[in-house]
């Protein structure tokens, strides 16, 4: 599903990601737990297409991201759930049309994408919200709502970051239970946290937990999962990105992952 | 995104965007006055000026001894010089006419006027000058040489009338200038302004639209459309404003300077008004593009 190899990512400080190989394939939930400043959200922007790593590989659907032209990307993170570190919602519009945004880009109905976005409302978080301004609502509930616009659909790949930050014990049950469902429905599921208690509960689901300490991966560079190249559902995904190429068997290194 | 979301979403601008909104469909009616009265301005302006070349510009009224065959000469003299356009011989009968028609009839006039003849009326020349930045001046020099002809009894040189209508005309015009230059200037400050504040508020919508996976053209098409439609609606109510308010604004400066009124129906043509319209939403469009900046990567 998503196969990240040796990714480096440089920031203003430093390096945050050194030589980072990761897997998440399809219907398998993967914990990248570390503490604050570990590297953690910038493994996952990388991730979700929305930043450009400085080196290594980026592969989903058996297509380098890296490697894309920009004009291709959008056709890349239309199949992607992203939960950046930050909610970032439309302040002016509401909860409803938030959420429906996701689906709009896939070019689902309205009708449609308005039936979908009430049904993951109300799995994640109160049906009550849809009709509020995105700007009335407190962070953590603005959390929950961008949850539910990464899930919605649901997509092919969910990256989700600290997705539980600043919300109380219901909610965080509830934010577990639903990237569980993500996970059942075949998503690849990617959620990054720096709460153990969190991570604890998303293991206890089944999921796969690996660490991230210093921008490297705990044990050594290459820790993940050997990936299943099965089809990306990037059906939109766009037909010019032809420089990418299948991943190369002979560079996908076997996990060192935490047994779940 | 569909066309029928992107459609939803031009007509359903945020609050913020839909103020900037407002504001540059304002600067849309003020830069469509200002250009369309440029234009009509100038046009006025131009038929003016050659209302003024084809006025009279000196009278010599003659001595009655004068006989036909030298007010013929001097009329030819006249014909034959340099610079001017016309020389009409007005008999007495066509001055009482004159005389006649430009009178309010009225039961107190008409009575005297029934009562003139044309013998009361002295025969004149009329000149009209070719219209030229030295009208006046060429008025002036032949005014005085006509005075020293010794069948001339008088002449009406109307230089002055003519001088303070072409001063009023250029400062007409030099005013026009400053005050289209200002109003363009303060129009084009505001439409900036409108696109600026709208950029601010399409910033986080299209931050988010870029990580849910939207192209950069789709991003933009709403701003893009929303905008059109402005520059479309500001044009039309600028040529409408323009239609209704012209006609009277032109009377009363017409009437201010004592000008001829221009004839009806001086107007922007169909063809004109569809390029404006069409000039007008194609900015607009233009500036929708810039009001809303598209991240390539997005910092995480």
């Amino acid at each position: 599903m998503i196969w990240l190899e040796g990714v480096s990512y440089l920031r203003a400080g430093g390096p945050a990601l050194e030589d980072v190989t990761l897997g998440v394939s399809r219907g398998e939930l993967v914990v990248v737990q570390g503490p604050t400043g570990s590297g953690k959200s910038s493994l996952l922007a990388v991730a979700a297409g929305a930043q450009a790593p400085d080196s290594g590989a980026v592969w989903i659907a058996e297509r380098n991201i890296a490697g894309l032209q920009a004009s291709s990307l959008p056709y890349v993170r239309r199949n992607i759930g992203y939960l950046p570190p930050e909610p970032l919602l439309i302040p002016d519009e509401t909860v409803l049309e938030n959420i429906m945004l996701a689906l709009a880009v896939r070019g689902e109905s309205i009708d449609s994408a308005e039936a979908d976005a009430r049904e993951t409302l109300a799995m994640v978080a109160d049906s009550a919200w849809e009709g509020r301004l995105a700007r009335s609502l407190s962070t953590g509930q603005q959390r929950l709502v961008a949850l539910a616009r990464a899930l919605v659909g649901p997509p092919s790949l969910v990256v989700v970051d600290e997705p539980a930050s600043g919300l109380g014990g219901d909610d965080r049950k509830g934010i577990a239970s639903a990237l569980v469902w993500a996970r059942d429905c075949g998503c690849a599921v990617l959620c990054a946290t720096s709460d153990p208690t969190f991570a604890q509960m998303l293991v206890d689901e089944g999921g796969r937990r690996v660490h991230l300490e210093g921008g490297r991966m705990a044990g050594g560079p290459a820790i993940g999962l050997v990936p299943t190249p099965a089809g990306f559902a990037g059906e939109n995904a766009s037909e010019d990105a032809e420089s990418a190429e299948p991943i190369p068997s002979s560079d996908r290194r076997s996990s060192g992952e935490e047994p779940s | 995104m569909t066309v029928a979301w992107i459609l939803r979403r031009a007509r359903r601008p945020s609050a913020s965007a839909r103020r900037a909104l407002w504001a540059a469909a304002g600067s849309f009616v003020v830069l469509g006055l200002v250009c369309g009265a440029t234009v009509l301005g100038l046009r006025a302006t131009r038929g003016w000026m050659s209302t003024v070349g084809r006025s009279v510009h000196v009278i010599a009224f003659l001595r009655d001894e004068m006989e036909s065959d030298q007010v013929s000469q001097l009329a030819d003299l006249l014909r034959r010089r340099p610079g001017v356009a016309r020389v009409h011989l007005v008999e007495p009968a066509e001055a009482l006419a004159r005389l006649r028609d430009a009178a309010r009839p009225s039961p107190a006039t008409d009575s005297w006027l029934n009562d003139l003849e044309p013998g009361y009326f002295p025969r004149s020349i009329e000149v009209a000058l070719a219209p030229s930045a030295d009208l006046p001046q060429r008025a002036a020099e032949l005014s005085r040489r006509l005075r020293g002809l010794a069948g001339v009894a008088q002449v009406d040189a109307m230089t002055n009338g003519v001088a303070r209508l072409a001063a009023w005309v250029r400062f007409g015009q030099r005013l026009g200038w400053a005050v289209v230059l200002a109003a363009g200037i303060a129009a084009l400050s505001f439409l900036v302004s409108a696109v600026v504040r709208g950029r601010e508020a399409r910033r986080r919508q299209a931050q988010v639209l870029v990580i849910l996976g939207e192209t950069a053209g789709n991003i933009r098409l709403p701003a893009n459309i929303a905008l059109a439609v402005a520059g479309l609606t500001g044009a039309f109510v600028a040529l409408v404003v323009l239609r209704i308010a012209w006609p009277a604004l032109l009377a009363a400066v017409e009437g201010a300077l004592g000008i001829i009124p221009m004839p009806a129906g001086l107007f922007l043509g169909f063809w004109e008004s569809a390029v404006a319209l069409l000039a007008a939403s194609t900015f607009g469009w233009v500036l929708g593009y810039l009001s809303t900046p598209v991240p390539g990567w997005v910092d995480a």
